[in-house]
Protein backbone atom coordinates (compact mmCIF):
# COMPACT_ATOMS: atom_id res chain seq x y z
CA UNK A 1 0.00 0.00 0.00
CA UNK A 2 1.43 3.95 -0.87
CA UNK A 3 1.65 5.63 1.75
CA UNK A 4 -0.78 8.32 2.21
CA UNK A 5 0.09 12.16 2.93
CA UNK A 6 -1.89 14.94 4.10
CA UNK A 7 -1.29 18.40 3.17
CA UNK A 8 -1.62 21.74 4.57
CA UNK A 9 -1.43 25.38 2.89
CA UNK A 10 -1.67 28.35 4.21
CA UNK A 11 0.21 30.84 2.71
CA UNK A 12 -1.92 33.57 1.34
CA UNK A 13 -5.63 33.44 1.89
CA UNK A 14 -6.99 30.18 0.99
CA UNK A 15 -6.95 27.46 4.05
CA UNK A 16 -6.54 24.40 2.07
CA UNK A 17 -5.84 20.40 2.98
CA UNK A 18 -5.16 17.96 0.26
CA UNK A 19 -4.78 14.40 1.01
CA UNK A 20 -2.85 11.79 -1.28
CA UNK A 21 -1.97 8.15 -0.97
CA UNK A 22 0.73 7.90 -3.34
CA UNK A 23 -0.08 9.87 -6.35
CA UNK A 24 -3.75 9.60 -5.97
CA UNK A 25 -5.82 12.45 -5.07
CA UNK A 26 -8.05 11.17 -2.13
CA UNK A 27 -9.20 14.58 -0.84
CA UNK A 28 -8.49 18.40 -1.79
CA UNK A 29 -10.69 20.61 0.73
CA UNK A 30 -10.56 24.60 0.01
CA UNK A 31 -11.61 27.02 2.54
CA UNK A 32 -11.45 30.74 0.88
CA UNK A 33 -11.37 33.93 2.99
CA UNK A 34 -11.09 35.62 -0.48
CA UNK A 35 -15.42 37.09 -0.73
CA UNK A 36 -13.78 38.70 3.16
CA UNK A 37 -10.80 40.90 1.26
CA UNK A 38 -12.69 41.92 -1.65
CA UNK A 39 -13.78 45.31 0.19
CA UNK A 40 -10.15 45.97 0.43
CA UNK A 41 -9.28 45.62 -3.18
CA UNK A 42 -6.74 42.69 -2.00
CA UNK A 43 -5.52 40.24 0.57
CA UNK A 44 -5.48 41.86 3.89
CA UNK A 45 -3.09 39.68 6.29
CA UNK A 46 -4.51 39.89 9.07
CA UNK A 47 -8.05 38.68 8.04
CA UNK A 48 -6.44 36.08 6.67
CA UNK A 49 -5.07 34.48 9.46
CA UNK A 50 -7.72 35.09 11.00
CA UNK A 51 -10.25 33.22 8.82
CA UNK A 52 -7.40 30.35 8.77
CA UNK A 53 -7.95 29.62 12.32
CA UNK A 54 -11.76 29.45 11.87
CA UNK A 55 -11.36 27.05 8.63
CA UNK A 56 -8.22 24.79 9.50
CA UNK A 57 -9.89 22.52 11.81
CA UNK A 58 -12.96 22.02 10.19
CA UNK A 59 -11.13 21.35 6.96
CA UNK A 60 -9.13 18.88 8.14
CA UNK A 61 -12.36 17.02 9.62
CA UNK A 62 -13.74 17.64 5.89
CA UNK A 63 -10.63 16.40 4.06
CA UNK A 64 -10.34 13.19 5.82
CA UNK A 65 -14.34 12.10 5.80
CA UNK A 66 -13.55 12.98 2.47
CA UNK A 67 -11.03 10.77 1.79
CA UNK A 68 -12.61 7.52 3.65
CA UNK A 69 -9.43 7.27 6.27
CA UNK A 70 -9.23 7.52 9.37
CA UNK A 71 -6.48 10.62 11.23
CA UNK A 72 -4.15 7.39 12.03
CA UNK A 73 -4.03 6.10 8.67
CA UNK A 74 -1.76 9.22 7.71
CA UNK A 75 1.80 7.90 7.28
CA UNK A 76 2.72 11.79 6.87
CA UNK A 77 2.03 15.76 7.41
CA UNK A 78 3.42 17.88 4.71
CA UNK A 79 3.16 21.92 5.03
CA UNK A 80 3.51 24.89 3.06
CA UNK A 81 6.85 26.70 5.18
CA UNK A 82 7.33 29.34 2.57
CA UNK A 83 7.21 31.87 0.93
CA UNK A 84 3.58 33.69 1.36
CA UNK A 85 2.33 35.74 4.45
CA UNK A 86 4.13 35.32 7.50
CA UNK A 87 0.92 34.96 9.90
CA UNK A 88 -0.68 33.31 7.62
CA UNK A 89 1.66 30.49 6.90
CA UNK A 90 2.38 30.30 10.65
CA UNK A 91 -1.49 28.98 11.27
CA UNK A 92 -0.78 26.21 8.89
CA UNK A 93 2.62 25.04 10.36
CA UNK A 94 1.29 25.36 13.98
CA UNK A 95 -1.51 23.21 12.76
CA UNK A 96 1.12 20.37 11.02
CA UNK A 97 3.26 20.56 14.12
CA UNK A 98 0.34 19.53 16.65
CA UNK A 99 -1.38 17.34 13.88
CA UNK A 100 2.03 15.35 13.49
CA UNK A 101 3.22 15.39 16.85
CA UNK A 102 -0.68 14.41 17.95
CA UNK A 103 -0.33 11.61 15.50
CA UNK A 104 3.52 10.70 15.99
CA UNK A 105 4.32 11.06 12.25
CA UNK A 106 7.19 13.12 9.85
CA UNK A 107 6.72 16.19 9.23
CA UNK A 108 7.66 17.78 5.89
CA UNK A 109 8.19 21.66 5.84
CA UNK A 110 8.01 22.25 1.85
CA UNK A 111 8.08 25.23 -0.70
CA UNK A 112 5.11 26.64 -1.75
CA UNK A 113 6.70 26.84 -5.17
CA UNK A 114 7.75 23.67 -5.99
CA UNK A 115 4.50 22.44 -4.76
CA UNK A 116 2.53 24.20 -6.85
CA UNK A 117 4.75 22.09 -10.31
CA UNK A 118 4.75 19.23 -8.07
CA UNK A 119 1.05 18.74 -8.71
CA UNK A 120 1.55 18.06 -11.67
CA UNK A 121 2.58 14.39 -10.46
CA UNK A 122 -0.91 13.31 -9.49
CA UNK A 123 -1.80 13.36 -12.98
CA UNK A 124 1.04 12.12 -15.02
CA UNK A 125 3.21 8.93 -13.83
CA UNK A 126 6.34 10.18 -12.81
CA UNK A 127 7.08 14.03 -12.25
CA UNK A 128 8.49 15.17 -15.47
CA UNK A 129 11.98 15.70 -15.29
CA UNK A 130 13.93 17.99 -16.26
CA UNK A 131 10.95 20.46 -16.80
CA UNK A 132 10.67 24.17 -17.55
CA UNK A 133 8.06 25.57 -15.05
CA UNK A 134 6.19 29.09 -15.53
CA UNK A 135 4.71 29.47 -11.90
CA UNK A 136 2.36 32.46 -12.37
CA UNK A 137 0.22 33.50 -9.24
CA UNK A 138 -1.18 36.65 -7.36
CA UNK A 139 2.40 36.73 -5.41
CA UNK A 140 4.37 34.94 -7.75
CA UNK A 141 5.84 34.98 -11.40
CA UNK A 142 8.94 32.67 -12.04
CA UNK A 143 10.32 30.63 -14.55
CA UNK A 144 12.10 27.88 -12.95
CA UNK A 145 14.02 24.46 -14.24
CA UNK A 146 13.20 22.09 -12.22
CA UNK A 147 15.77 18.96 -12.58
CA UNK A 148 14.21 16.98 -9.24
CA UNK A 149 11.10 18.19 -8.01
CA UNK A 150 12.22 16.88 -4.52
CA UNK A 151 15.80 19.02 -4.56
CA UNK A 152 16.87 20.36 -7.55
CA UNK A 153 15.39 23.74 -8.80
CA UNK A 154 17.09 26.40 -10.54
CA UNK A 155 15.50 30.06 -10.58
CA UNK A 156 15.90 31.23 -14.21
CA UNK A 157 14.03 34.48 -13.92
CA UNK A 158 10.89 36.31 -11.66
CA UNK A 159 9.30 39.30 -11.79
CA UNK A 160 10.82 42.70 -11.03
CA UNK A 161 7.98 44.57 -10.15
CA UNK A 162 4.32 43.01 -9.87
CA UNK A 163 3.39 39.19 -10.24
CA UNK A 164 1.13 38.06 -12.95
CA UNK A 165 -1.77 37.80 -10.95
CA UNK A 166 -1.16 41.00 -9.33
CA UNK A 167 -1.45 42.93 -12.94
CA UNK A 168 -4.58 41.06 -13.65
CA UNK A 169 -5.86 42.58 -9.97
CA UNK A 170 -4.80 45.51 -10.43
CA UNK A 171 -6.39 46.14 -14.34
CA UNK A 172 -9.86 44.27 -12.87
CA UNK A 173 -9.87 47.39 -10.58
CA UNK A 174 -9.01 49.79 -13.26
CA UNK A 175 -11.74 48.30 -15.45
CA UNK A 176 -14.28 47.94 -12.22
CA UNK A 177 -14.74 44.47 -12.62
CA UNK A 178 -14.05 43.23 -9.03
CA UNK A 179 -11.58 40.99 -7.06
CA UNK A 180 -10.00 39.18 -7.83
CA UNK A 181 -9.11 40.07 -11.09
CA UNK A 182 -7.78 37.23 -12.90
CA UNK A 183 -11.41 35.26 -13.52
CA UNK A 184 -13.37 38.61 -14.26
CA UNK A 185 -10.77 39.87 -16.66
CA UNK A 186 -10.49 36.05 -18.32
CA UNK A 187 -14.63 36.35 -18.53
CA UNK A 188 -14.53 40.12 -19.67
CA UNK A 189 -11.93 39.29 -22.46
CA UNK A 190 -14.08 36.77 -23.79
CA UNK A 191 -16.01 38.83 -25.74
CA UNK A 192 -13.68 41.71 -27.07
CA UNK A 193 -10.55 41.80 -29.39
CA UNK A 194 -7.05 40.74 -28.47
CA UNK A 195 -5.63 42.80 -31.23
CA UNK A 196 -7.92 46.10 -30.73
CA UNK A 197 -4.88 48.01 -28.64
CA UNK A 198 -1.14 46.93 -28.75
CA UNK A 199 -0.34 47.47 -25.38
CA UNK A 200 3.57 46.83 -24.60
CA UNK A 201 5.82 43.55 -23.96
CA UNK A 202 7.54 44.46 -20.88
CA UNK A 203 11.27 43.42 -21.02
CA UNK A 204 11.36 41.92 -24.62
CA UNK A 205 13.65 44.56 -26.18
CA UNK A 206 16.71 43.06 -27.67
CA UNK A 207 18.87 44.31 -25.28
CA UNK A 208 16.17 42.69 -22.79
CA UNK A 209 16.64 39.49 -24.29
CA UNK A 210 20.54 39.83 -24.03
CA UNK A 211 20.78 40.16 -20.57
CA UNK A 212 17.78 39.93 -18.56
CA UNK A 213 15.74 37.08 -20.60
CA UNK A 214 13.95 35.17 -18.12
CA UNK A 215 13.12 38.38 -16.15
CA UNK A 216 9.51 39.78 -16.28
CA UNK A 217 7.90 43.35 -15.62
CA UNK A 218 4.54 44.54 -15.68
CA UNK A 219 4.16 47.41 -13.98
CA UNK A 220 4.42 49.29 -17.26
CA UNK A 221 2.19 47.66 -18.54
CA UNK A 222 -0.42 48.57 -16.32
CA UNK A 223 0.45 52.23 -16.40
CA UNK A 224 -0.13 52.04 -19.91
CA UNK A 225 -3.86 50.49 -19.76
CA UNK A 226 -4.41 53.17 -17.05
CA UNK A 227 -3.04 55.84 -19.69
CA UNK A 228 -5.03 54.44 -22.27
CA UNK A 229 -8.37 54.02 -19.76
CA UNK A 230 -7.89 58.08 -19.42
CA UNK A 231 -7.46 59.12 -22.28
CA UNK A 232 -10.58 57.15 -24.20
CA UNK A 233 -13.38 57.92 -22.76
CA UNK A 234 -15.42 55.84 -25.13
CA UNK A 235 -12.94 52.61 -24.41
CA UNK A 236 -14.52 49.37 -24.76
CA UNK A 237 -14.03 47.22 -21.50
CA UNK A 238 -13.75 43.69 -23.39
CA UNK A 239 -11.17 45.32 -25.52
CA UNK A 240 -8.95 46.35 -23.34
CA UNK A 241 -9.24 43.67 -20.79
CA UNK A 242 -8.98 41.11 -24.27
CA UNK A 243 -5.70 43.09 -25.20
CA UNK A 244 -4.43 43.12 -21.30
CA UNK A 245 -4.83 40.08 -21.16
CA UNK A 246 -2.79 39.05 -24.53
CA UNK A 247 0.00 41.00 -23.87
CA UNK A 248 0.67 39.09 -20.39
CA UNK A 249 -0.03 35.74 -22.16
CA UNK A 250 1.85 36.63 -24.96
CA UNK A 251 5.49 37.56 -22.80
CA UNK A 252 5.08 34.37 -20.47
CA UNK A 253 4.67 32.26 -23.15
CA UNK A 254 7.78 34.05 -25.18
CA UNK A 255 9.61 33.80 -21.78
CA UNK A 256 8.47 30.21 -21.21
CA UNK A 257 9.56 28.95 -24.59
CA UNK A 258 12.36 30.87 -25.04
CA UNK A 259 13.97 29.01 -21.81
CA UNK A 260 13.24 25.51 -23.34
CA UNK A 261 15.01 26.17 -26.43
CA UNK A 262 18.13 27.45 -24.80
CA UNK A 263 18.44 24.88 -22.27
CA UNK A 264 16.83 22.37 -24.57
CA UNK A 265 14.56 20.71 -22.93
CA UNK A 266 11.33 19.72 -24.16
CA UNK A 267 9.10 20.05 -21.07
CA UNK A 268 6.72 22.81 -20.13
CA UNK A 269 4.49 22.93 -16.49
CA UNK A 270 2.37 25.93 -15.92
CA UNK A 271 1.38 26.26 -12.30
CA UNK A 272 -0.45 29.04 -10.35
CA UNK A 273 -3.90 30.32 -10.22
CA UNK A 274 -3.09 32.09 -13.52
CA UNK A 275 -2.85 28.91 -15.04
CA UNK A 276 -6.41 28.94 -15.01
CA UNK A 277 -6.49 31.28 -17.39
CA UNK A 278 -8.46 29.97 -20.69
CA UNK A 279 -6.30 32.24 -22.84
CA UNK A 280 -3.26 31.05 -21.20
CA UNK A 281 -4.08 27.88 -21.72
CA UNK A 282 -5.41 28.12 -25.55
CA UNK A 283 -1.80 29.86 -26.59
CA UNK A 284 0.27 27.75 -24.48
CA UNK A 285 -0.91 24.99 -26.28
CA UNK A 286 -1.10 25.94 -29.61
CA UNK A 287 2.70 27.59 -29.33
CA UNK A 288 4.09 24.34 -27.63
CA UNK A 289 2.59 22.03 -29.90
CA UNK A 290 3.85 23.80 -33.29
CA UNK A 291 7.68 24.28 -30.93
CA UNK A 292 7.25 20.27 -30.28
CA UNK A 293 7.21 20.98 -26.20
CA UNK A 294 5.15 18.95 -24.08
CA UNK A 295 3.07 20.89 -22.34
CA UNK A 296 1.73 20.03 -18.73
CA UNK A 297 -1.09 22.29 -17.18
CA UNK A 298 -2.70 20.83 -13.56
CA UNK A 299 -6.24 21.11 -14.19
CA UNK A 300 -7.70 24.49 -13.35
CA UNK A 301 -9.08 23.31 -9.87
CA UNK A 302 -5.08 22.81 -8.41
CA UNK A 303 -3.86 25.30 -10.60
CA UNK A 304 -4.95 27.92 -7.58
CA UNK A 305 -3.24 27.84 -4.36
CA UNK A 306 -4.40 23.89 -2.52
CA UNK A 307 -3.62 21.37 -0.38
CA UNK A 308 -3.22 18.52 -3.02
CA UNK A 309 0.01 19.85 -4.59
CA UNK A 310 1.54 20.14 -0.57
CA UNK A 311 0.78 16.70 0.05
CA UNK A 312 1.87 15.66 -3.96
CA UNK A 313 5.45 17.06 -3.00
CA UNK A 314 4.72 15.55 0.73
CA UNK A 315 4.74 12.08 -1.09
CA UNK A 316 7.28 12.60 -3.88
CA UNK A 317 9.83 13.61 -1.20
CA UNK A 318 8.50 10.49 0.91
CA UNK A 319 9.11 8.05 -2.37
CA UNK A 320 12.05 9.48 -3.09
CA UNK A 321 13.32 8.68 0.36
CA UNK A 322 14.21 12.56 1.58
CA UNK A 323 14.13 12.79 5.39
CA UNK A 324 11.57 14.42 7.04
CA UNK A 325 12.32 18.11 8.69
CA UNK A 326 14.17 17.80 11.68
CA UNK A 327 13.09 19.09 15.17
CA UNK A 328 10.97 22.14 15.20
CA UNK A 329 11.12 24.79 12.43
CA UNK A 330 9.16 27.59 11.49
CA UNK A 331 7.41 29.87 8.81
CA UNK A 332 10.14 31.36 6.07
CA UNK A 333 7.94 33.97 4.46
CA UNK A 334 11.07 34.52 1.71
CA UNK A 335 11.71 31.31 1.37
CA UNK A 336 13.98 30.90 -1.67
CA UNK A 337 12.62 28.76 -4.47
CA UNK A 338 15.86 26.52 -4.82
CA UNK A 339 15.07 24.98 -1.36
CA UNK A 340 12.38 22.78 -2.04
CA UNK A 341 12.12 21.49 1.86
CA UNK A 342 13.55 22.84 5.53
CA UNK B 1 -7.13 10.80 37.39
CA UNK B 2 -6.77 13.39 34.71
CA UNK B 3 -3.44 14.27 32.85
CA UNK B 4 -3.04 17.55 31.11
CA UNK B 5 -1.41 19.11 28.70
CA UNK B 6 -1.37 23.43 29.21
CA UNK B 7 -0.33 25.40 26.51
CA UNK B 8 -0.05 29.18 26.38
CA UNK B 9 0.93 32.02 23.89
CA UNK B 10 -0.36 35.08 24.74
CA UNK B 11 2.47 36.30 25.88
CA UNK B 12 6.36 37.03 24.93
CA UNK B 13 6.56 33.75 26.32
CA UNK B 14 5.76 30.28 25.02
CA UNK B 15 4.91 28.06 27.89
CA UNK B 16 3.67 24.80 28.14
CA UNK B 17 2.72 22.21 31.07
CA UNK B 18 1.61 18.91 32.19
CA UNK B 19 -0.71 18.85 35.24
CA UNK B 20 -1.95 15.04 36.49
CA UNK B 21 -5.11 16.28 39.13
CA UNK B 22 -3.60 19.41 40.16
CA UNK B 23 0.05 18.61 40.38
CA UNK B 24 2.42 20.02 38.06
CA UNK B 25 4.68 16.77 36.85
CA UNK B 26 6.34 19.71 34.14
CA UNK B 27 5.92 23.52 33.18
CA UNK B 28 8.29 25.65 31.10
CA UNK B 29 8.89 28.60 29.14
CA UNK B 30 10.67 29.99 26.23
CA UNK B 31 10.98 33.67 26.16
CA UNK B 32 10.90 35.24 22.79
CA UNK B 33 8.03 37.24 21.25
CA UNK B 34 8.43 35.69 17.26
CA UNK B 35 9.41 32.11 18.49
CA UNK B 36 5.86 30.39 19.44
CA UNK B 37 5.63 28.66 16.10
CA UNK B 38 9.88 26.27 17.11
CA UNK B 39 9.86 26.83 21.48
CA UNK B 40 6.19 25.12 21.41
CA UNK B 41 6.70 22.71 19.65
CA UNK B 42 9.86 21.39 21.13
CA UNK B 43 8.83 22.30 24.51
CA UNK B 44 5.65 20.19 23.73
CA UNK B 45 8.14 17.14 22.61
CA UNK B 46 9.85 17.75 26.03
CA UNK B 47 6.76 17.82 27.90
CA UNK B 48 5.49 14.07 26.61
CA UNK B 49 8.44 12.76 27.48
CA UNK B 50 8.14 13.18 31.15
CA UNK B 51 4.32 11.88 31.60
CA UNK B 52 1.82 9.57 30.54
CA UNK B 53 -0.10 10.55 27.46
CA UNK B 54 -2.83 13.70 28.10
CA UNK B 55 -6.28 13.01 28.37
CA UNK B 56 -7.00 17.00 27.55
CA UNK B 57 -5.55 19.58 26.17
CA UNK B 58 -6.20 23.35 27.78
CA UNK B 59 -4.85 26.23 25.74
CA UNK B 60 -4.85 29.64 26.63
CA UNK B 61 -7.33 31.88 24.05
CA UNK B 62 -5.81 35.41 24.56
CA UNK B 63 -5.89 38.10 24.83
CA UNK B 64 -2.36 38.84 23.10
CA UNK B 65 -0.78 39.50 20.47
CA UNK B 66 -2.30 37.97 17.46
CA UNK B 67 0.32 36.22 15.62
CA UNK B 68 1.97 34.13 18.86
CA UNK B 69 -1.56 33.65 20.17
CA UNK B 70 -3.00 31.78 16.94
CA UNK B 71 0.27 29.33 16.85
CA UNK B 72 -0.70 28.10 20.43
CA UNK B 73 -4.69 28.07 19.76
CA UNK B 74 -3.53 26.16 16.39
CA UNK B 75 -1.53 24.08 17.75
CA UNK B 76 -3.71 22.47 20.74
CA UNK B 77 -6.59 21.92 18.58
CA UNK B 78 -4.71 19.74 15.98
CA UNK B 79 -2.65 17.70 18.59
CA UNK B 80 -6.10 17.11 20.31
CA UNK B 81 -7.73 16.55 17.12
CA UNK B 82 -4.90 13.54 16.53
CA UNK B 83 -5.25 12.35 20.12
CA UNK B 84 -9.43 12.49 19.91
CA UNK B 85 -9.24 14.25 22.99
CA UNK B 86 -10.66 17.37 23.83
CA UNK B 87 -9.60 20.80 23.88
CA UNK B 88 -10.34 23.72 26.19
CA UNK B 89 -9.62 27.22 25.74
CA UNK B 90 -9.59 29.80 28.99
CA UNK B 91 -9.38 33.57 28.78
CA UNK B 92 -5.02 33.79 29.34
CA UNK B 93 -5.29 36.86 31.85
CA UNK B 94 -7.65 34.22 34.07
CA UNK B 95 -4.92 32.13 34.57
CA UNK B 96 -2.17 34.82 35.96
CA UNK B 97 -2.10 34.04 39.54
CA UNK B 98 -2.04 36.95 41.89
CA UNK B 99 -1.78 36.38 45.80
CA UNK B 100 -4.61 39.01 46.41
CA UNK B 101 -7.79 39.15 47.18
CA UNK B 102 -8.66 42.21 44.15
CA UNK B 103 -6.02 43.08 42.01
CA UNK B 104 -6.27 44.21 37.82
CA UNK B 105 -3.31 42.35 35.98
CA UNK B 106 -2.15 43.21 32.15
CA UNK B 107 0.52 41.53 29.22
CA UNK B 108 1.84 43.49 26.54
CA UNK B 109 -0.84 44.38 23.79
CA UNK B 110 2.23 46.43 21.93
CA UNK B 111 1.49 49.83 20.13
CA UNK B 112 1.77 51.37 23.82
CA UNK B 113 -1.08 49.53 24.86
CA UNK B 114 -1.95 46.96 27.57
CA UNK B 115 -4.60 43.63 27.56
CA UNK B 116 -5.64 43.44 31.09
CA UNK B 117 -8.18 42.46 33.74
CA UNK B 118 -9.75 43.00 37.10
CA UNK B 119 -10.18 40.11 39.71
CA UNK B 120 -12.09 40.20 42.96
CA UNK B 121 -12.07 37.16 45.11
CA UNK B 122 -11.51 35.15 42.07
CA UNK B 123 -13.95 36.70 39.74
CA UNK B 124 -12.95 38.72 36.94
CA UNK B 125 -15.22 41.66 37.76
CA UNK B 126 -13.65 44.32 35.01
CA UNK B 127 -11.95 43.37 31.21
CA UNK B 128 -11.08 41.80 29.49
CA UNK B 129 -10.17 45.13 27.40
CA UNK B 130 -7.28 46.68 25.33
CA UNK B 131 -6.08 50.36 26.60
CA UNK B 132 -3.27 52.73 27.10
CA UNK B 133 -1.35 52.32 30.37
CA UNK B 134 -2.78 55.59 31.37
CA UNK B 135 -5.96 54.53 31.44
CA UNK B 136 -5.92 51.73 34.15
CA UNK B 137 -5.48 52.36 37.44
CA UNK B 138 -2.44 50.01 39.53
CA UNK B 139 -1.92 46.81 37.57
CA UNK B 140 0.53 43.99 37.67
CA UNK B 141 2.39 43.30 34.24
CA UNK B 142 5.14 41.42 35.04
CA UNK B 143 3.47 37.71 36.03
CA UNK B 144 2.74 35.07 32.86
CA UNK B 145 0.23 32.55 33.10
CA UNK B 146 0.20 30.11 35.58
CA UNK B 147 -0.25 26.12 33.92
CA UNK B 148 -1.65 24.98 37.15
CA UNK B 149 -4.35 27.90 37.26
CA UNK B 150 -4.86 27.57 33.34
CA UNK B 151 -5.60 24.16 33.66
CA UNK B 152 -7.63 24.34 36.92
CA UNK B 153 -9.92 27.34 35.07
CA UNK B 154 -10.73 24.17 32.71
CA UNK B 155 -13.57 22.61 34.78
CA UNK B 156 -15.54 25.91 35.01
CA UNK B 157 -14.91 27.97 31.65
CA UNK B 158 -14.35 26.63 28.26
CA UNK B 159 -13.53 29.82 25.61
CA UNK B 160 -13.97 28.84 21.85
CA UNK B 161 -13.09 31.97 20.14
CA UNK B 162 -9.56 33.62 19.77
CA UNK B 163 -9.66 37.13 22.36
CA UNK B 164 -8.40 39.15 19.76
CA UNK B 165 -10.31 42.50 21.33
CA UNK B 166 -9.15 44.76 18.00
CA UNK B 167 -10.33 44.74 14.65
CA UNK B 168 -7.96 43.73 11.97
CA UNK B 169 -6.49 46.89 10.20
CA UNK B 170 -7.48 47.28 7.21
CA UNK B 171 -9.79 50.26 4.68
CA UNK B 172 -11.97 49.17 2.51
CA UNK B 173 -11.48 50.49 -0.66
CA UNK B 174 -14.09 52.76 -0.73
CA UNK B 175 -13.10 54.70 2.31
CA UNK B 176 -10.15 55.53 1.08
CA UNK B 177 -8.94 59.05 0.19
Amino acid sequence: MQPIVLGIETSCDETAIGIVRGRTLLANVIASSVDEHARFGGVVPEIASRAHLEAILPSIERAVADAQISLKDIDAIAVTAGPGLVGALLVGVASASGLAQGLGRPLYGVNHLAAHVSVDYLTHEKPTAPTIALLVSGGHSSLLQVDDITGSITKLGATMDDAAGEAFDKIARLLALGFPGGPAIDREAVGGSATAIDFPRGLTTSQDWETRPYEFSFSGLKTAVARYIENTPAFIRADVAASFQESIVDVLLLKALAACKSTGIDSLVIAGGVAANSRLRAVAAERCAKAGIELRIPAAGLCTDNGAMVAALGSLMLSAGRPATHGAFDADSSLKVEQVSL
Amino acid sequence: MTISLAIDTSTSKTIVGVIEDGVVLFEKAHEGATDHGCALSELVAEALKVAKPPHQVVVGMGPGPFTGLRVGIAFAQTFALARQIPVIGICSLDAIAIDKDQYTVAIDARRKEIYWATYKAGIRIAGPAVNKPAEVPDFIIDVYPDMQKLVALAQTQNVTEPMYLRRPDAVPTAERA
